[in-house]
């Protein structure tokens, strides 16, 4: 009996159109919700650096939204969004990212040291341009690195969407498995590893080219 | 002028940082306000560009009250100078220097020509502008500190520990080069340190002030020195206060002999008769040597068969008594030499001549 080999290019050939289709998919509605937790990060990780009460309780909540398994989560949201809608995956993955890049815009701003911050103040700086000029700009590093976690794992967890209909690569993953056929399984494989290294790469671009001043820097 | 008016600062909770405190700050003056920590100092600096407001009094630039000012243009008006320098990590060392003229809306053009000639005013290489704080030493960014408050040419400039940080050689060098800048530029500065020797080497005027922000004494440094107004003062001058007087007693003052030098190419035969002890041997061009003892003299040949011992010398014209004693005190010959700019041997000054002037000083003190 011929042994069945582990790729069948010439099924990739045929199916070319379909799995672009799912990339774009797949870098649509894992891209949508960094972007959306993002602009929602920085009003409320400035609200809670403007009044620290309520970052505890933010934190609390967005702690626990995290921990909620994301297959559930779309499951639960049928009902309002759909079934095998973009939205229903791009909402609790927006969840997912804000729960990272709240703490990563807090530390940001709280990476400013105090005599930079005070010395802003004592040139007269108003504070709407000290934070847009001065303390955002010192924050970029480390709500990057907060970027660069929530892109990743965003761009993995699309692929559960596939179980309520709308994963984009990660139907793939589900058409393989049941058909025993393993082709798909490692095109998906290959090509969610391969989205999640050229965003990362492309953040890790950003940071070179946003912060100059941050490389080797010292202690203080 | 800037003039405190019977300021207080009280906290909500009660602790009192500064206690009715009024004093003037002169014009084109430095004036220092030193004291252990929680005396107010800082505090007192912060009031001025309404980092932080008096509670009761108040605090006058110029005759107006600066609580009538909106802060940002105050503060723009007004230059700081902070321990860490407080350098913007993410601008370029010349768009730090750069940031109060961006702030006053000076066209980019200008903003940077001005930076630049400062960062030459203040001694750093002109290479380093397109640099990184994090690129430069802790001196350097210190100096760009300085420059960056002066960039606007702000009348007052206001000074909180800005040397602390660094090493005792560097801060050394940045604090002649704040009095050199100040020859030049006669702002108006309030200078905040815990380091009394910084206060009496930099200030006009030194404020000396004790914990709970109470004036103890406001003088000039010699009269700090000489007439303390308490207890506290004394011992916050620490017990080396009558030497560090002599550094306010110009080396003028002091007696010179110029018959205890002799040039090298002297016969030893001529000099074994002298009466005192010692010689200083000069070499052709009039510099020291370092000094023989004459009994020690062989018999014949010249001084420059003579191994010469140890010598000190200060500089007549521009350093203090105190360099004077500490010369006598590096040469066995219990002598000091005193030279030119040139370092020329102008003559010797003998342990009887500075008794004669620290018999002076000494009587000043208690008059």
């Amino acid at each position: 009996m011929r042994e069945e080999p582990l790729v069948r290019w010439d099924w990739i050939g045929r199916n070319w159109p379909s799995i672009q289709s799912l990339l774009e998919d797949h870098v649509v509605m894992s891209l949508v919700p960094i972007v959306v937790g993002l602009l929602v990060a920085l009003p409320l990780g400035l609200a809670c650096v403007r009044w620290r009460g309520i970052y505890q309780p933010t934190m609390s909540v967005m702690n626990v939204t995290y921990s909620l398994p994301s297959l559930a989560v779309f499951v639960m949201l049928i009902p309002v969004t759909g079934l095998a809608t973009r939205a229903t995956v791009i909402v609790p993955l927006a969840f997912y990212s804000l729960a990272v890049l709240i703490p990563a815009v807090v530390d940001g701003l709280g990476s400013v040291p105090d005599h930079v911050r005070q010395s802003a103040v004592a040139m007269g700086f108003t504070p709407l341009r000290r934070l847009l000029l001065v303390e955002l700009p010192i924050a970029v590093p480390v709500v990057l690195a907060g970027l660069r976690v929530a892109a990743v794992s965003s761009i993995s967890l699309v692929s559960v969407g596939a179980l309520v209909g709308r994963g984009g690569l990660g139907y793939l993953f589900i058409d393989g498995w049941q058909r025993q056929f393993y082709t798909p399984i490692i095109v998906g494989v290959v090509l969610v590893v391969l989205l999640a290294a050229i965003a990362d790469a492309l953040l890790v671009l950003a940071q070179r080219l946003l912060t100059p001043w941050s490389r080797a820097r010292g202690t203080t | 002028m800037i003039t405190f008016d019977g300021v207080t600062k009280r906290y909500a909770d009660g602790t009192v940082a500064v206690d009715r405190l009024s004093l003037e700050a002169p014009t084109g003056e430095i004036t220092v306000f030193v004291g252990p920590s929680g005396c107010g100092k800082t505090t007192s600096l912060r009031m001025i560009n309404r980092m932080i407001d008096p509670s009761e009094g108040r605090v006058l630039l110029d005759g107006v009250d600066v609580t009538t000012i909106d802060p940002p243009a105050l503060r723009r008006g007004i230059g700081y100078v902070i321990q860490q320098a407080g350098l913007f990590p993410h601008r370029k060392i010349v768009d730090n220097v750069a940031t109060v003229p961006h702030l006053l809306g000076w066209n980019r053009k200008k903003a940077r020509d001005r930076a630049m000639e400062l960062l030459e005013r203040v001694g750093l290489d002109l290479g380093l502008a397109e640099r990184y704080p994090f690129q430069l030493s802790g001196g350097q960014q210190q100096r760009v500190g300085v420059a960056r408050a002066l960039a606007a040419d702000p009348p007052v400039l206001l000074m909180d520990e800005p040397f602390s940080a660094v090493d005792p050689v560097v801060r050394t060098s940045l604090q002649e080069e704040l009095l050199r800048l100040q020859a030049e530029l006669n702002k108006t500065i309030v200078f905040v340190t815990h380091d009394i020797d910084e206060a009496v080497k930099l200030g006009d005027r030194v404020a000396v002030l004790r914990v709970g922000g109470h004036l103890a004494q406001l003088d000039d440094p010699a009269t700090l020195l000489s007439r303390p107004a308490d207890d506290f003062v004394r011992e916050f001058l620490g017990r080396d206060r009558g030497i560090r007087r002599l550094s306010f007693v110009p080396g003028q003052e002091v007696r010179l002999r110029t018959d205890l030098t002799a040039p090298v190419s002297a016969e030893v035969a001529g000099l074994r008769a002298a009466a005192d002890p010692w010689l200083a041997v000069l070499d052709e061009d009039g510099r020291p040597l370092g000094w023989v003892k004459v009994a020690d003299l062989p018999a014949s040949g010249t001084l420059a068969d003579v191994r010469p011992a140890p010598y000190g010398t200060f500089v007549r014209g521009r350093d203090s008594l105190r360099a004077a004693l500490d010369a006598t005190l590096l040469s066995p010959s219990g002598c000091a030499i005193a030279v030119d700019d040139a370092g020329r041997a102008e003559g010797v000054v003998t342990r009887e001549a500075l008794n004669e002037a620290l018999d002076r000083v000494a009587g000043g003190a208690h008059a």
